[in-house]
């Protein structure tokens, strides 16, 4: 075979590799639209004590706190009798959500702003006190999905910096970077993502909310900017419970204005699912409840800085924990 | 891709636009334009129709718009002249008898540069190297795109008949000459072949750029991607498209324009 003749054939199977991806999708997407009632095939007695016979598939997004809540969750109903299938590692919130209506899953954990902002529609501005509240009501209510009852956990927001610049330049909250951008206007570069930069609660809310302007946005791969903060950038947007701030050695700004909408972590199923097993949220509770910012963390940081599995991880921390009992 | 020297290259030429000189009229001419001014005026009658929150009109409005388009033209014009100036010159090289030793490693090193995605070399740049931003985005997609110019190259020189260049020769032109005046030439429709199909890929691969500063078409399907906007991604990919479509017709332009007369 000639080279030409090589790089032909290699066109050529671009091309049938494109053509079956548009008929997978295509396919995927009429899966979409019917609405088949799958999932919950169990008989499932209801009586709010164990899980035998429920058949459940457990999904979650692509990134890590998303796949590791989801393995937790696994485990915990597969122990209270329940059979799994395992859905991790979906790619993208909206593709995940979409999956949980259609039924190919029947529950995962998402974000409380998450729920307001991009699936309930609702702006930033308008914010309830009681997030968690507002989203589960109008969710049920709309769209028959439950959200139980949130983890402590915070998952949002923030700016952080390098932790021998945030030492050197007494930097704490969100307001003493407002203060060093305007004195530094030279060295006040943001690394950001493109959600963060186009969010009304991301980039330009926090800008106007403190004050703020950075002297240059760097656009960047989210996994990217974790390495550029305190380089190419001594500002940078990170996720509060990302294990990448320990290994990075990054410091988070406090919001002390409260500007970042909640993000609290909530397993979200679609309401027959709960109602045909409602033992879900009694069994979810204390697992949820044990949940707080720093555990999350450090479990991330197992996963994405030691290296371990995911699956390894959360059945380590349940043993740990006692709360397979 | 198969990297062994190309030893029989004059079997097939990878495109064989043998569209005969004559056979576009000023109506074949002017279908593409006025089909992509069509597609230009529904977009923006669409988008103006729809009522846009503040996430859409951050990306949807006509300065972030055109700095994207620009930034898209300029990182596939860039990164095509840049590609062009190395994968010509190698290519005449390369065809040259005294390198046929070597072709098949050189090749094979292109061909790894092929091999690689694009997006794989602008995250190496970026966490290796700390190498960010327009220039960093040139270096991939120049990666990318140098073989199928270079062996268009090869193949455009290497299909020259040899009785034509013996007769060039016989006549006492210099081998320069003969390069410069007979097989460049007749070797210039499979070069531009090349060269378009670089332009096209780069147009395509430029919207990776924006996960390394660099801007371009890409800002936009990865902002509406993000933020769950249907709207900015169909806005972005439609505006890549018609790019690659305008800045394949104008190829197509110059490649009649460039073709030798009598081919």
């Amino acid at each position: 075979m000639t080279n030409q003749e090589g790089s032909v054939s290699v066109m050529k199977r671009k091309t049938t590799t494109l053509a079956a991806l548009a008929i997978v999708l295509g396919l995927a997407l009429t899966g979409c639209g019917s609405d088949s009632s799958a999932g919950g095939g169990g008989t499932g007695d209801g009586t709010g004590g164990k899980l035998a016979g429920a058949d459940l598939t457990v999904g979650s997004k692509e990134f890590t706190e998303s796949i590791l809540l989801a393995k937790i969750t696994a485990q915990v109903l597969k122990n209270a009798g329940a059979s799994i299938t395992d859905k991790t590692g979906i790619s993208g919130s909206a593709t995940v959500r979409e999956a949980l209506k259609a039924s190919e899953i029947d529950m995962y954990w998402d974000y409380t702003g998450t729920g307001w902002v991009n699936i309930l529609g609702h702006t930033t501005t308008d914010v309830p006190k009681d997030l968690y509240q507002a989203v589960s009501t109008e969710d049920l209510k709309k769209n028959n999905v439950a959200w139980l009852e949130p983890a402590p956990f915070e998952d949002t927001y923030r700016i952080a910096v390098a932790s021998e610049f945030a030492k050197g330049n007494d930097l704490k909250t969100m307001s003493d970077a407002a203060g060093y951008v305007k004195a530094h206007p030279d060295n006040g570069a943001v690394c950001a993502a493109s959600e963060f930069i186009n969010r009304d609660d991301g980039l330009p809310g926090l800008e106007k909310a403190y004050g703020l302007k950075f002297s240059n946005v760097v656009e960047l791969d989210l996994g990217l900017v974790y390495t550029q903060i305190g380089k190419k950038c001594p500002f940078g947007e990170v996720f509060s419970t990302d294990g990448r701030i320990i290994s990075n050695n990054l410091t988070v700004l406090e919001d002390d204005k409260n500007f970042f909408v909640e993000y609290r972590g909530a397993l979200t199923l679609r309401k027959e699912t709960l109602d045909k097993f409602p033992a879900i949220a009694d069994i979810m509770a204390p697992v949820s409840a044990a949940l707080t910012n720093k555990v999350i963390t450090d479990l991330n940081a197992k996963v994405d800085v030691d290296g371990q599995k995911p699956q390894d991880v959360a059945s380590k921390w349940l043993a740990d924990e006692g709360l397979l009992g | 891709m198969s990297v062994t020297a190309p030893t029989t290259l004059r079997e097939r030429p990878p495109r064989g636009p043998r569209r005969t000189r004559s056979g576009r009229s000023l109506v074949g001419y002017l279908t593409m334009p006025v089909f992509l001014v069509l597609v230009g005026v529904v977009l923006y009658l669409y988008v103006h129709a729809q009522d846009l929150d503040s996430i859409e009109v951050r990306s949807l409005n006509a300065s972030r718009l055109t700095k994207a388009v620009w930034e898209s033209v300029q990182l596939t014009v860039v990164s095509t002249v840049l590609v062009i100036a190395i994968a010509v010159p190698l290519g005449v090289l390369l065809t040259r008898p005294f390198t046929r030793r070597i072709r098949p490693y050189i090749l094979a090193v292109f061909n790894i540069g092929q091999a690689i995605p694009t997006i794989g070399i602008f995250v190496l740049l970026a966490v290796a190297f700390l190498f960010l931003g327009f220039k960093a985005a040139i270096v991939g997609l120049v990666l990318y795109t140098v073989v199928p110019v270079l062996l268009n190259t090869m193949v455009g020189l290497e299909q020259v008949d040899d009785s034509i260049l013996e007769a060039g020769r016989g006549m006492g032109i210099s081998k320069f000459g003969v390069l410069r005046t007979i097989e460049l030439p007749l070797s210039i429709p499979i070069i531009l072949a090349g060269v378009r199909t670089a332009l096209i890929i780069n147009v395509g691969t430029a919207t990776l750029a924006t996960y390394i500063n660099a801007g371009g078409t890409g800002d936009i399907i990865v902002a509406g991607l993000s933020t769950n906007r249907t709207l900015v991604q169909i806005v972005g990919a439609v505006l890549t498209a018609m790019l690659a479509l305008f800045i394949d017709y104008l190829a197509g332009v110059a490649e009649d324009l460039l073709r030798p007369k009598g081919l």
